[in-house]
């Protein structure tokens, strides 16, 4: 049975002519133990989707199966109890209390658990060693670098041991050595069977992924399985057959043309440059701050 | 649930403390109120039993004849042993009448004779010459102290008795047995100091502790028979007649000023009752004032809480992913608001308890504290703050997940 199976659900927001079509029949359907990566450009509707799947947000249409159970039209309370006991999120902002140590931070789902602090602290505390985290338990968020901070939301996604693990952007506030440490995690947990989607940016993060899904203006465009340590054949591809557009270069006021001017598309036609390329974002972004 | 609801407290606590500043801010309204509405009921409650405890001490019995007309619907001096300074429209010839109405036990004229005492200290100006006759510690219920007070063989001589403080004022001494002090152009001699007059507070006129008292013939010889007397106590002869003594007294007063009531009978039933009313109805006033302060308090709570929601928008956004469900949330925001308003109770009941120390310890008031306006005012403002904080609450709890990670 699949863990997750969308039927044309489409998403509407806004009312008369600023509607907006956020998901358009998009129809998707996941197996247990997938590693599965949603690529596509800025505001193509991975986050909605992410929100969908995730339960946070409901459908405008189609029907959306969870295990088995249709979940499309649930009240909010059972939506949060779904949340709750199935579903782990992990945010790109991180999105810990800030006045809450890593340990209570962590432990937070249980609370809604009705658990006693005591198993609380316990169980949060074996999570936070499985992700490596354990000797800065009393740390508060602000006392963490970017990488540690997203091991401590992790875990914290962990702690209910969820089937379905959410991750949207995890990497995308992250350097390069934090962005390894968090798919390294990642990747670990998917080895014992959970399933994870995650929303990147990055085609080189599709390396850690089994299955790789393109989106592009609410509609899942292309989906490919891809064998683990290897980047995605199309994404790859990914700046000729669609135009990326990311939150960076839209801010940096780099278009779409400038990069497929012909001397550049040679240097992305292979993995290496592509990586370059990466860097070069990266670059940007540290100038900006 | 019992862990959930711990946990909300914690979670609480935690958001409080945070805040200190602003949540100290938010819980003044409840301290405020909760520690006024106590203060005021308290110092209410202590001078009705000081007024009570005053009267009992002097007996039932005693019938005050003062000059004016009092209505006693209008009668508000809380002390029924206070100078009234009133046209003076009583004389001896009202005391010798009073006297001779039948049932009447004892008679005492009270009177205030003009003049500067002036002793080793120099001049006292703290209280009045009362002329008066040896009947007084007897219809009073007074005992003296030290020495004794004068009676039929001291007429005409020049002695005094003093009221306690008057004693300590006079001559800076606690004793100052057979001392004398200067009061018109004689030495009085001490012979005795009062023990302390049960006195009720808040009253405007002076009272007996800070009185000398002479005896009426001196001061007659003195002024030359110029002593209107301001206040005559009597006594029935027999306790049980008082009402119809009162009754008496006041057809033969009448013949006596041609009919006419510039003068007025009181009862001791009739100025506690008076008393009482006064006084539950500027508690009454005065506990609404304070009640309103509560209900401005719980409105602090809402509007602070208000803030909080909005400000913690990112937060309910959080727990919310993790799996909070609206009652969750609900239950944490209105333990906030419960936790603040329980707090501000207890430091309003704090303060209230110093205050009323502070009252016993520096005024004559001697508020007494009961248990069941603690209940009340704290019950009250803790269910204004759990009520005006679930409002908020509400709307944190029905926050849509994604808009309030979002932070919108």
């Amino acid at each position: 049975m699949s863990v997750i199976e969308l039927q044309d659900v489409s998403k509407l927001y806004g009312f008369g002519d600023a509607t907006t079509l956020a998901l358009d029949e998009a129809s998707l359907t996941i197996e247990p133990g997938e590693f599965v990566a949603v690529m596509g450009p800025s505001g193509c509707g991975k986050s909605t989707l992410m929100n969908v799947i995730g339960l946070l947000d409901r459908p405008t249409h189609g029907d959306y199966l969870l295990n088995g159970r249709k979940v499309s039209r649930l009240r909010p309370n059972q939506a949060a109890k779904i949340r709750r006991d199935t579903i782990g999120f992990i945010f790109q902002s991180f999105n810990l209390l800030p006045k809450l140590t890593a340990l209570e931070n962590v432990a937070l789902p249980l609370m809604y658990r009705n658990m006693t602090s005591t198993r609380r602290l316990k169980q949060a505390s074996n999570i936070l060693e499985r992700v490596g985290m354990r000797e800065r338990e009393y740390y508060l968020p602000s006392q963490l670098s970017g990488g540690q901070v997203q091991c401590v939301a992790i875990a914290r996604a962990l702690v209910n041991n969820p089937k379905i693990i959410i991750a949207d952007e995890p990497t995308g506030n992250l350097d390069s050595a934090g962005s390894r440490l968090v798919m390294e995690l990642l990747s670990e947990i998917h080895k014992m069977g959970n399933t994870i989607l995650f929303v990147t940016h990055n085609p080189e993060l599709t390396r850690y992924a089994t299955r790789v899904v393109y989106m592009h203006d609410g509609m899942i465009v292309q989906d490919e399985k891809t064998a683990i340590g290897q980047v995605a054949r199309t994404a790859r591809r990914e700046m000729y057959i669609i135009p990326t557009m990311t939150e960076e270069d839209d801010l940096a006021g780099v278009s779409t043309l400038m990069k497929a001017l012909p001397g550049k598309d040679e240097k992305r036609a292979d993995t290496k440059k592509s990586k370059r390329k990466t860097a070069k974002s990266r670059a940007k972004k540290g100038a900006k701050r | 649930m019992k862990s959930l609801t711990r946990g909300n407290f914690g979670v609480a606590r935690t958001s409080l403390r945070s805040n200190r500043w602003r949540s100290f801010l938010t819980m003044l309204g409840i301290i405020i109120g909760v520690s006024s509405v106590i203060t005021v009921v308290s110092i209410g409650q202590g001078i009705k039993q000081q007024v009570a405890h005053q009267i009992n001490h002097v007996g039932r019995d005693l019938i005050t004849i003062r000059p004016g007309h009092i209505d006693p619907a209008s009668l508000h001096s809380l002390n029924i042993l206070s100078v009234t300074p009133s046209s003076g429209s009583l004389s001896s010839k009202d005391v010798r009448a009073v006297q001779k109405t039948g049932g009447v036990g004892i008679t005492v004229p009270l009177g205030i004779v003009g003049g500067t005492v002036k002793s080793g200290t120099g001049e006292y100006l703290a209280g009045p010459v009362v002329a008066t006759t040896g009947q007084l510690p007897s219809i009073l219920n007074q005992s003296v102290a030290y020495g004794d007070f004068f009676n039929a063989d001291d007429d005409g001589n020049d002695v005094a008795v003093l009221g306690q403080r008057a004693a300590t004022k006079l001559f800076n001494q606690q004793v100052p047995l057979g001392q004398t002090f200067n009061f018109r152009g004689h030495d009085f001699m001490v012979r005795g100091i009062l023990n302390d007059f049960a006195t009720a507070p808040l009253a405007a006129d002076i009272d007996f502790n800070n009185a000398i008292f002479i005896p009426q013939t001196t001061a007659e010889a003195l002024t030359n028979n110029s002593v209107t007397p301001y206040e005559i106590l009597a006594k029935p002869a027999n306790p049980n007649d008082t009402n119809k003594t009162a009754t008496a007294i006041n057809s033969s007063l009448l013949k006596i000023h041609g009919d006419s009531q510039d003068f007025t009978v009181l009862r001791q039933d009739q100025t506690l009752a008076q008393t009482t009313g006064v006084l539950n109805l500027l508690t009454q006033l005065i506990t609404g004032v304070a009640a309103i302060s509560l209900l401005v308090g719980g409105i602090g709570i809402m509007n602070i809480m208000l803030v909080s929601v909005t400000e913690r928008l990112h937060e309910i956004g959080i727990r919310k992913a993790v799996g909070a469900t609206n009652r969750q949330i609900l239950s944490e925001f209105i333990a906030e608001a419960t936790l603040l308003s329980v707090i501000g109770s207890v430091i309003g009941i704090f303060i209230s308890l110093v205050v009323n120390l502070v009252l016993r310890i520096l005024t004559s008031l001697a508020p007494v504290v009961d248990w069941k306006i603690i209940v009340l005012a704290s019950g009250v403002s803790i269910i204004v703050g759990i009520l005006f904080g679930s409002a908020p609450a509400f709307k944190a709890a029905r926050k849509d997940p994604i808009a309030a990670l979002r932070g919108e």
